[in-house]
């Protein structure tokens, strides 16, 4: 058998707990509440992971006063070099390339999912949009995998340090970025919950029920749409600049229609339109991930020729499948909401 | 561009363009009468190339029989994936949102089953063993016995698919399930047999597809997943009905994949990294200007609503 350390191992899935949340979240807000159908997830975290390895390759040196080395081609090694050096002795640096970092990520994926909304006024049929989201998160894949100027082409950037890098201590340094995926995961959670409840969050929902009415009540709904498109895409930027931090290097192969799908598990699993249920299905994933991954260990060592990774994906496709006929609610069915009014409402009439 | 690389990459035009008809025709069949973008007709290519590696590595070196063992496999996944899931969705009143995860989670069963069946059995980039053979050659112009396999049978079937649709009573009743599912109800068509069928044709296309691809390039568990952006361009371009401006669409995107892309390579130095975005790009432009594709073109054609 395997030695699991345990605190390791739930410092590591809280953390991908935490990072998933954010992007359960944001599809939750597109499509659980405006029904706007996001396949293109993929390319909304991928924007935020690139920034992160653009940013800690150009951003850093220059914000802890370093030249900048051209981080690709026969210069790669010295670059990554001072990356870490930099990491390991400028903290302070490096939270400030962090904040920027999602700063940048939120406003450009912001801006490209507002853009990219108004597609949806040109198209025919409305499940278009989706092809149209998904086929967009391919072609900038490509297109970042093809050219130097971003992250070296397929190499990817390696050493993407999480800010707490510059503590002796791994576990310690862990430990703090768990807790900063979960703030933010936190903080994300009841922004959303605020904005569901909001007057802008219900006239989504009439939205999604149907799309006429609503704009027969005189509101202006691809405005709407745009509008939580880019903040969607913003939750879910952030969530991929620490999805790469997590990871500590990004790659282009990690931002394929799978981890578009994952999302799209989450939601479905824990419940559509219901903000708890996406946390939920972000544990759940989270958990399911790590498992695959022991599982995966320990079924090597015991000397088998099964490959449990692959195993993951089957039964991510079964876990699909089945919450869509027999609970396609989720485990978490969207509950009806109560908002402030309503709670003074009711307590006068308790009175 | 040197003439001896353009007559190579027309060549490939027509040999690859003829492999997307075939698949592209499947997606259009799906999309008519089923109203379901099919995104796990990728893994019915794949199934249907790994059937028929498995029947060459068995000895079996006959075309025909390799073939005949990929319309089977392909044609018997497609359906399981019908009878199994697509069907039980239909009763309840489902948004085509929940259709689409549905068939993205039957490929990535499929896919990953044949990736545990290929790493358990070592069958990582095979080629199906048929020996390449050279039977033309006159200059730059060379044709090898694949292209002599691939394009006639591409023809055949797509020919063979046509009369089926147009002459048959089952392709009648397919038309009318495209126009109208009730009214075909109402009628007395048999909704469901006609389903079924029109799923085992479909899956049958891509086996064969498959099989035709492992001839000529090795086979891989995501063979089938890396072309289906171009497939779906392909059927995109005939608007997702027509049937000859699929045809034709399959043409365009391998000739933009090789020719076009070759040309810009030679001439804009544009890096031959980038030749995955074609079909992207053709998608995007497609769906943003002209969304019906090419069937107002060639309307009274081959219009599978007409």
């Amino acid at each position: 058998m395997i030695n699991i350390d345990i605190v390791a191992t739930a410092i590591a899935v809280l953390t991908l707990f935490g990072i998933y949340s954010l992007m359960a979240i944001s599809l939750n807000l597109e499509y659980g509440v405006a029904g706007v159908p996001n396949f293109g997830k993929a390319l909304f975290v991928s924007i935020g992971a690139y920034t992160a390895g653009i940013t800690y390759t150009r951003l850093l040196p220059l914000l802890s006063g370093f030249e900048v080395i051209h981080p690709c081609g026969p210069t790669m090694g010295g670059a990554l070099q001072l990356r870490s050096e930099i990491m390991a002795t400028q903290p302070v640096a490096g939270f400030i390339n962090l904040g920027l970092t999602m700063l940048i990520a939120a406003v450009i994926a912001g801006a490209v999912g507002f853009a990219l909304s108004y597609v949806t006024l040109r198209l025919k049929e409305e499940w278009f949009l989706a092809l149209v989201l998904l086929v967009g998160g391919e072609t900038v894949r490509i297109v970042v995998r093809g050219a130097d100027d971003f992250i070296c082409s397929h190499n990817g950037i390696s050493s993407v340090a999480q800010p707490f890098y510059f503590l002796d201590d791994p576990r310690t340094s862990s430990l703090l970025f768990m807790l900063l995926a979960l703030a933010l995961a936190l903080l994300a959670y009841l922004y959303s919950e605020r904005l569901i409840r909001s007057p802008f969050g219900r006239m989504l929902k009439g939205l999604r029920e149907n799309e006429d009415v609503t704009r027969g009540l005189g509101k202006g709904i691809s405005l709407a749409r745009a509008q939580i498109m880019l903040i969607g895409s913003a939750i879910a930027a952030v969530g991929g600049a620490l999805f790469a931090l997590n990871t500590g290097f990004v790659n282009t192969n990690d931002f394929v229609v799978t981890l578009t799908l994952d999302v799209w598990v989450m939601v479905v699993l824990g419940g559509i339109g219901n903000n708890r249920g996406a946390l939920l299905g972000a544990l759940l994933i989270a958990l399911m991930d790590r498992f695959t991954q022991v599982g995966a260990i320990a079924l090597n060592m015991s000397g088998s020729d099964v490959e449990f990774n692959y195993v993951r994906f089957i039964a991510f496709g079964i876990i699909l499948i089945w919450m869509l006929r027999y609970r396609s609610a989720g485990l978490l069915p969207e509950s009806r909401l109560t908002t402030g009014a309503h709670d003074v409402v009711r307590r006068v009439l308790e009175k | 561009m040197p003439p001896a690389l353009l007559t190579t990459s027309l060549v490939n035009t027509i040999q690859i363009g003829s492999l997307y008809a075939l698949m592209a025709l499947g997606i259009t069949l799906t999309f008519s009468v089923m109203k379901l973008p099919n995104f796990a007709h990728a893994e019915y290519v794949t199934a249907g190339a790994y059937a028929a590696l498995i029947v060459s590595l068995s000895g079996v070196l006959n075309p025909l029989v390799i073939m005949a063992a990929a319309f089977i496999v392909g044609a018997l996944s497609a359906l399981i994936s019908q009878l199994a899931v697509f069907k039980r969705l239909e009763g309840k009143e489902v948004s085509l949102y929940t259709l689409i995860l549905s068939s993205f989670a039957v490929g990535l069963i499929i896919r990953y089953i044949l990736f545990l069946m290929a790493d358990y059995f070592n069958l990582f980039d095979l080629r199906i063993g048929i020996p390449l053979t050279i039977v033309f050659r006159d200059g730059s112009l060379i044709l090898s016995n694949l292209f002599a396999w691939v394009v006639p049978t591409s023809i055949v079937l797509v020919v063979l698919l046509t009369l089926l649709l147009n002459a048959t009573p089952l392709g009648r009743e397919m038309r009318a399930l495209a126009n109208n599912v009730n009214l075909a109800r109402v009628i007395g068509i048999p909704v469901e047999r006609v389903k079924n069928y029109t799923w085992l044709l479909v899956g049958g296309l891509a086996g064969v597809a498959g099989a035709l691809w492992g001839l000529q390039t090795a086979v891989h568990p995501l063979m089938g997943w890396g072309a289906i952006i171009s497939v779906f361009a392909a059927a995109i371009l005939g608007g997702l009905s027509s049937f000859s401006g699929t045809i034709l669409g399959a043409y365009v995107v391998a000739f933009s994949e090789n020719t076009v892309m070759l040309f810009l390579n030679a001439n804009f130095g544009v890096d031959l990294a980038y030749k995955p975005a074609i079909p992207f790009i053709i998608i995007i432009a497609v769906l943003l200007i002209r969304p019906q594709g090419f069937t107002n073109l060639i309307r009274r054609a081959g219009d599978l609503q007409r």
